[in-house]
């Protein structure tokens, strides 16, 4: 498995090393910085020199990495990864390089607990906050009276809660946040669509509740509505054309916590929530995705010193919702000199750091339209000789859109069902973010 | 104003604070995107200007690119100041390459401060012209830093001129009129600054290399500089270092001399140079202390030995030398060692003498061999090379090969190949020579190259005593368990010929044979295996007896998937079943020998000498080698000294030209070298021809129809006169030069050239001639620049006036500027060009046309014809590999770029062609069309 775990930072200085089989020297630091790092042409996350695989991810700055020399599972190995950066990230609220200066001892006494020689071990905060703490040293007593709880736990049915959890009020908060990926082409033809969602839950709940919660799956609703098969389901939606409201999910990776067999029988998502924020589930749809913004550029250059733009800006979702710090970056020559800006709203400017117009609109009616005009000055270049056009980039969007999901999902309902059968209180919001959002002109 | 620049500092700053790569970026992006408002305002004021190129200097530097700001930062060298022309000859040395269009904006300042006053400007300007070497510099500028270089009061401007022009002859030594400043330049090694007086060695070094005959001038005067520094002590104190006086001149100068033979025996030059060389080595008996003086002085004494070599190569001196190198190859210093087996083997060629001494450090040289360091290993190898005679050879040999295994890779083959070569070349018994080969062979391996056991086959069929021994040497290699698979090759060979005579000895039956070489069999690579097919084919035929074990071989591997071999064991299987053997005698007859030839492996060894620096004048190898090139190099000298009176600068080469008449207008572009040219003037003089005759020598038609197609050569050629062309064509632009040889022995006077062009084409006259009488045997030149406007269909016309002792003549000649020089090929696959072919349609963009060829049609010729008017041919577009599609776009101003299809399908039967064009310019099409036809139907 992993013989070996890095941290990088940019500049390739290693900041974290830990061997945990013999396979492997430490220099070998100096491979991945000398061939990955160094090598700006290398952008694989796997990068496999003779018999040693590196397999890398990037966060902010770091480079996180595994190296191993066996023919290791690499999507666990990637998952792992992920798993410590998130899980870093809840220890120290942020990841980068002061940070993993400044805690490397936790660090290192992390690794010892999430890897045990090589193979990757609970990576649950729920359960490692319990014994490896930022705070300061206890006493002899509390420790030896928590081991037996961490004993308990680690090993029991269900390692991510604590029996004794005791709340005044009972409340659950559900958060469904949708990214939205767009690559549109020149011609307006939609290249790439497909909404990445994740549904976060905040469940402050005493006791040990049973949690049900319901979305509008496509499947599950056909089923209802057909209980005599799925197959009939899909050849009476296809009849149909339009579904019955429901959302069809491409895939879905819930948290450890979510019944699987249950969800596999009959699609009920139910579990028993960890305490606190966890995610609980995460989904990707492509079919029928309503986007949020349809955006039209025009562009022309009339010489070899002037360009101009024209970018229309129009908001597809209802008049009764708005986006939120819309920004609209559009990518001007590299040979840009001066720009002229015209704006219908938000405002305007050009950023020479990022080679762009960048247009930021604080709030974005539904159902309403926005023009940016601008024309470039553009100064005189060797590089058209040499060959090397503009690559021109694509436009790119990010906004955010509050109460409205791009893929239509909708919680349903949740449900509590305890022992103590108290009344708890359940918020839902929805919102949709770009991921993404490129539009070629 | 500050000079601080205090926006530089600040940005340098940032970027050093930069954590991330992103972060730099961004910044840069920033700074670029300010600079480019800043210069597109325009108004800028000196030091603004001055700040922002050095921005975009420094951005250039951290490897961004910056493809904008050439302009301003060209604006900065004619800046007044001194800060800001620094800053622009900075910017445009690290901005501009040497092929950047930008370079022909530049010459202009940088010839007028090479002409300026303030020296300072002037060493700006040759380091900018150094720096850069780009082609123009050297075209336009070598002879404006030639004057610098000449006439400059300032010494270290007379260097620095003197290094510039040397870089740029490194670089472009064909554009320069090198031959012109023989008279010039040669004084300037007696200049009186021993600085100015280096440089200047160097670049004489240089040019003396390429032209020897014509700088031989430069001897006697270096030989009278040398002995004012040795002998006279006349030098300036500046240049002492560590006690040595000049060192560097003093090497250089006999490094120079090196390429020149020695002055005539008896002779006073000679005799300053033989006492100056004596000195130099007398002073250097005793080794001083201090490592800088003797690094000094060793660097001199081993270029004075060298140079003792080929003044006498059996004087005193040289004895007196190699016993002095004899201390030295057993230095401490690496470097001297080095240069003392480097001496010893210049030495071990020349000298028998001192061969002799060489011989006596012989165990010291061996061990040299065992040497730290690599390059002395490899001197200590090219030594023992060199020194090796029949006397010695046994011992060097074999301590080669035992050197061979340890030695490193990058030698291994060439000590290989040494071994081989000297193990042929001094063997006195040919099972000596046999010997060694087979054990190099085992020790060598995969380093022992194909050519060596090449060889020994040869070898062993050419001396019949040796066969037998062969046989036997090779049974026993094989035997061994560790055989390598050069010993298969030559087994297999060597026991298929002669494997018969030693048939009856025991061990060595024919079943024993047989057994032992296929045991390799299985172990060899495919080429080795059918090597050793044809071998048991020969057995078959040797041994009868054995043919039943051999035909199951040949059966077992006629079903094996490799071709080679499959098709040698069925046409050997069926060779053996033949009734008769008839067949089988004949084709395993015994074979002839060789006929008598120069091994393969000294032709080879002499290819792996490349020399990255100074030529060398003379060779790794034995006195024969060094001989021969000596013979070879006397020859050519006592050839060119044949020539008429003063050889010293021909003109055109062959003919030799007085030098008074030497003109000043037949500048560099002569050396531009006009190849065929100098060939078809020189050839003449051979035949002389009637003096007065204006006979064309060819048709004028053929001249021009071959210039159509290509781009350089004749355009006319009489008695008289030779006019010579010489084009270079890129899209819509052209330059020409017209060559105007006197090929009579009289003045050519009135000379006058008149070009009528065609409205679509502009002509540009940009080196005139300048005088309108041309002295006999001289070649004048005339530049012109073309620009086509539109497409057309007449070539120009040229018409020439002269008169030749009283009488004139006047010829019209065509120009062979046609549409298809503003032509060029362009490549598309076979989807683009059918698209393309589709969207311009039919007439009148098409023309097509079915025309008769004179004669059967040669496709290989058609094709020259098609690529000579520049089409790109287009391999696989038509299905029938017999037509030709083509296409290509032909540039002009007013209309553009015009895309040209072409589908030319010959008839072999009827002799005829079908030529479709399609054009987006119907004038193009017709005009293309035409000389396609022309040129198809007209054999050039």
């Amino acid at each position: 498995m992993i013989s070996a775990f890095f941290i990088f930072n940019a500049k390739g200085e290693v900041l974290i090393s830990r061997l945990f089989r013999h396979d492997i020297k430490r220099s070998v630091a100096d491979l991945f910085r000398v061939h990955v790092i160094a090598d700006s042409s290398n952008k694989s996350p796997i990068t496999t020199l003779g018999a040693t695989s590196f397999l890398h991810v990037r966060h902010e700055n770091l480079y996180v990495v595994a190296v191993t020399r066996g023919n290791a599972n690499a999507a666990l190995v990637f998952e792992y990864l992920y798993r410590f950066v998130t899980l870093c990230r809840q220890y120290f609220g942020l990841l980068d390089d002061s940070t993993v200066k400044a805690n490397f001892v936790l660090i290192y006494e992390l690794l010892d607990e999430v890897v045990d020689f090589g193979l990757p071990q609970s990576t649950d905060h729920q359960t490692l906050s319990l014994y490896i703490t930022t705070e300061s040293i206890r006493s002899e007593r509390a420790v030896l009276e928590d081991a037996k709880q961490i004993t308990l736990q680690a090993t029991g049915a269900i390692s991510w809660r604590r029996p004794d959890i005791r709340y005044r009020k009972n409340e659950a908060f559900v958060d469904v946040i949708e990214g939205v990926n767009l690559l549109m082409s020149t011609k307006g033809t939609i290249l790439r669509s497909d909404v990445s969602g994740q549904i976060l839950m905040r469940a402050y709940l005493s006791g040990m509740p049973e949690c049900k919660l319901g979305i509008n799956d496509r499947l599950l609703l056909d089923r209802d509505a057909h209980p005599g098969g799925a197959e009939r389901a899909v050849a009476e939606r296809q009849r149909r054309g339009q579904g019955s409201g429901g959302v069809e999910l491409d895939d879905v990776q819930f948290h450890q916590c979510v019944r699987l067999g249950r969800f596999d029988s009959d699609r009920t998502i139910s579990f028993v929530p960890p305490d606190g924020e966890f995610e609980l589930m995460r989904y990707r749809t492509t079919d029928s995705i309503s986007l949020p913004f349809r955006v039209t550029p025009h562009f022309s250059q009339s010489s070899t010193t002037s360009a101009e733009y024209r970018v229309h800006v129009r908001s597809m979702f209802s008049p009764k919702v708005f986006a939120q710090n819309v920004v609209v970056k559009v990518p001007t020559p590299t040979n840009t000199a001066n720009v002229k800006v015209v704006v219908g709203g938000g405002k305007a400017k050009y950023v020479g750091a990022e080679n762009c117009v960048v247009w930021k609109i604080a709030r974005f009616p539904g159902a309403t339209d926005l023009v940016l005009t601008f024309s470039c000055e553009l100064s005189h270049t060797t590089a058209g000789k040499s060959g090397k056009a503009w690559s021109r980039p694509p436009i790119s969007m990010d906004f955010q859109v509050l109460m409205y999901t791009a893929s239509g999902l909708l919680v349903r309902f949740l449900k509590v069902f305890e022992k103590g059968s108290y009344e708890s209180v359940k918020w839902v919001r929805y919102m949709t973010k770009a991921a993404s959002y490129q539009i070629r002109f | 104003m500050s000079t601080a620049m205090r926006g530089l500092t600040t940005f340098i700053a940032d970027l050093r604070n930069c954590r991330a790569k992103e972060q730099e970026e961004k910044r840069i992006n920033k700074e670029l995107a300010n600079i480019r408002s800043k210069f597109k305002e325009g108004s800028l004021n000196g030091y603004q200007k001055r700040k922002y190129v050095c921005k975009l200097l420094y951005i250039y530097i951290l490897g961004y690119e910056v493809e904008f700001g050439h302009v301003e930062a060209i604006s900065l060298i004619s800046s007044s100041k001194y800060s800001e022309k620094q800053v622009g000859y900075l910017a445009c040395t690290l901005l501009l390459g040497e092929n950047s269009e930008m370079i022909r904006l530049v010459i202009n300042s940088i010839r007028k401060d090479l002409e300026d006053s303030n020296e300072i400007n002037v060493c700006l300007a040759l380091h900018c012209i150094a720096n850069v070497g780009a082609r123009e510099m050297a075209e336009s500028l070598a002879i404006d830093v030639e004057r610098v270089m000449v006439a400059s009061s300032r010494a270290f401007v007379r260097k620095k001129a003197a290094l510039t022009l040397l870089r740029l002859f490194r670089k472009h030594g064909d554009l320069m009129p090198v031959l012109d400043w023989v008279d010039q330049i040669c004084p300037l090694i007696a200049d009186e600054n021993l600085g100015v007086a280096t440089s200047v060695a160097s670049l004489l070094t240089a040019f003396s290399q390429q032209y020897s005959d014509q700088y031989s001038k430069v001897v006697p005067r270096a030989i009278e500089k040398l002995y004012k520094i040795v002998i006279d002590r006349d030098f300036s104190p500046d240049y002492v270092y560590y006690k040595v006086p000049a060192p560097w001149l003093q090497v250089k100068i006999l490094r120079l001399l090196q390429y020149y033979p020695p002055p005539i025996e008896g002779s006073h030059v000679r005799n300053k140079l033989t006492s100056a060389v004596n000195a130099i080595i007398t002073n250097s008996l005793d080794i001083p202390k201090n490592p800088q003086h003797s690094n000094a002085q060793n660097a001199v004494l081993f270029e004075a030995i060298n140079m003792a070599i080929e003044l006498d190569p059996e004087s005193p001196t040289v004895v007196m030398a190699a016993e002095l190198l004899g201390k030295f190859i057993s230095s401490k210093e690496t470097n001297v060692r080095f240069l003392a087996l480097e001496t010893m083997c210049h030495l071990a060629g020349m000298s028998d003498l001192g061969l002799d001494d060489i011989k006596k450090q012989q165990d010291v040289i061996l061990q040299s061999l065992k040497d730290r360091d690599i390059s002395v290993r490899r001197r200590a190898l090219d030594l023992l090379y060199s020194m090796c005679d029949s006397s010695n050879a046994k011992v060097i040999v074999a301590e080669l090969l035992k050197f061979l295994p340890i030695a490193e890779h990058a030698i291994k083959e060439e000590v290989a190949l040494k071994v081989a070569i000297l193990a042929e070349k001094w063997a006195e018994e040919y099972s000596w020579f046999l010997d060694v080969v087979i054990s190099l062979i085992g020790v060598g391996g995969d380093y022992v190259g194909d050519d060596v056991w090449y060889r020994v086959v040869q070898i062993v069929i050419n001396n019949e005593d040796l066969q037998e021994y062969a046989a036997k040497t090779v049974i026993h290699s094989l035997r061994s368990p560790t055989c390598h698979e050069t010993n298969v090759k030559v087994g297999g060979y060597v026991l298929g010929e002669f494997g018969h005579l030693v048939a009856n000895l025991p061990g060595c039956s024919p079943i024993e044979q047989f057994t032992i070489l296929h045991s390799k069999f299985a172990n060899v690579s495919l080429p080795t295996r059918a090597l050793l097919l044809t071998t048991y084919l020969k057995m078959v035929n040797l041994f009868p007896e054995i043919k039943g074990e051999i035909v199951k071989v040949f059966q077992q591997w006629s079903g094996v998937l490799d071709v080679e071999l499959q098709q040698r064991a069925c046409e050997y299987l069926a060779i053996t079943q033949m009734p008769t053997d008839d067949l089988l005698q004949t084709v395993c007859d015994e074979m002839p020998p060789f006929p008598e030839r120069e091994s393969a492996l000294i032709t080879r060894l002499h290819k792996k000498i490349l020399d990255t620096e100074d030529k060398r004048t003379w060779a790794i190898g034995g006195k024969d080698v060094n001989r021969e090139i000596r013979q070879r190099t006397q020859r050519k000298r006592a050839l060119s000294s044949s020539a008429p009176p003063s050889a010293d600068a021909p003109l055109l080469p062959g003919l030799g030209t007085p030098p008074a008449a030497a003109p000043k207008t037949s500048n560099n572009n002569d050396l531009l070298g006009l190849g065929g040219l100098d060939g078809l003037i020189a050839k003449p003089v051979a035949a002389p021809p009637n003096p007065s005759s204006s006979i064309p020598v060819a048709p004028i038609e053929a001249f021009y129809n071959k210039l159509v197609l290509g781009t350089n050569g004749v355009l006319y050629e009489d008695g008289n006169l030779q006019v010579g062309l010489k084009t270079e064509y890129q899209s819509h632009m052209g330059r020409i030069a017209l060559y105007i040889g006197n090929k009579t022995q009289s003045n050519i006077s009135a000379f006058t050239i008149e070009l009528r062009s065609v409205p679509a084409l502009r002509f540009n006259l940009v080196q005139p001639i300048s005088a309108n009488v041309i002295p006999p045997q001289t070649q004048f030149q005339q530049m012109y620049t073309c620009e086509a406007n539109g497409v057309f269909s007449d070539p120009p016309l040229l018409t020439l006036n002269y008169t030749i002792n009283g009488a004139s003549f006047r010829h019209d000649l065509k120009v062979p500027v046609t549409a298809n020089k503003f032509f060029e090929g362009i490549s598309l696959g076979s989807q683009d060009f059918f698209n393309r072919w589709r969207q311009i349609g039919g007439p009148p963009r098409e023309s097509q046309i079915i025309f008769k060829n004179p004669g059967p049609i040669d496709l290989d010729a058609t094709k020259q014809v098609l690529t000579g008017l520049r089409w790109q041919i287009l391999d696989g577009v038509d299905p029938s590999p017999n037509n030709f599609v083509a296409a290509g776009i032909l540039s002009t101003v007013a209309a553009g770029k015009v895309g040209c299809l072409l589908r030319l399908e010959p008839n072999m039967d009827q002799q005829m062609f079908r030529l479709t064009l399609r054009s987006t310019n119907e004038l193009a099409t017709e005009t293309l069309k035409g000389l396609i036809q022309t040129y198809l139907t007209t054999a050039v």
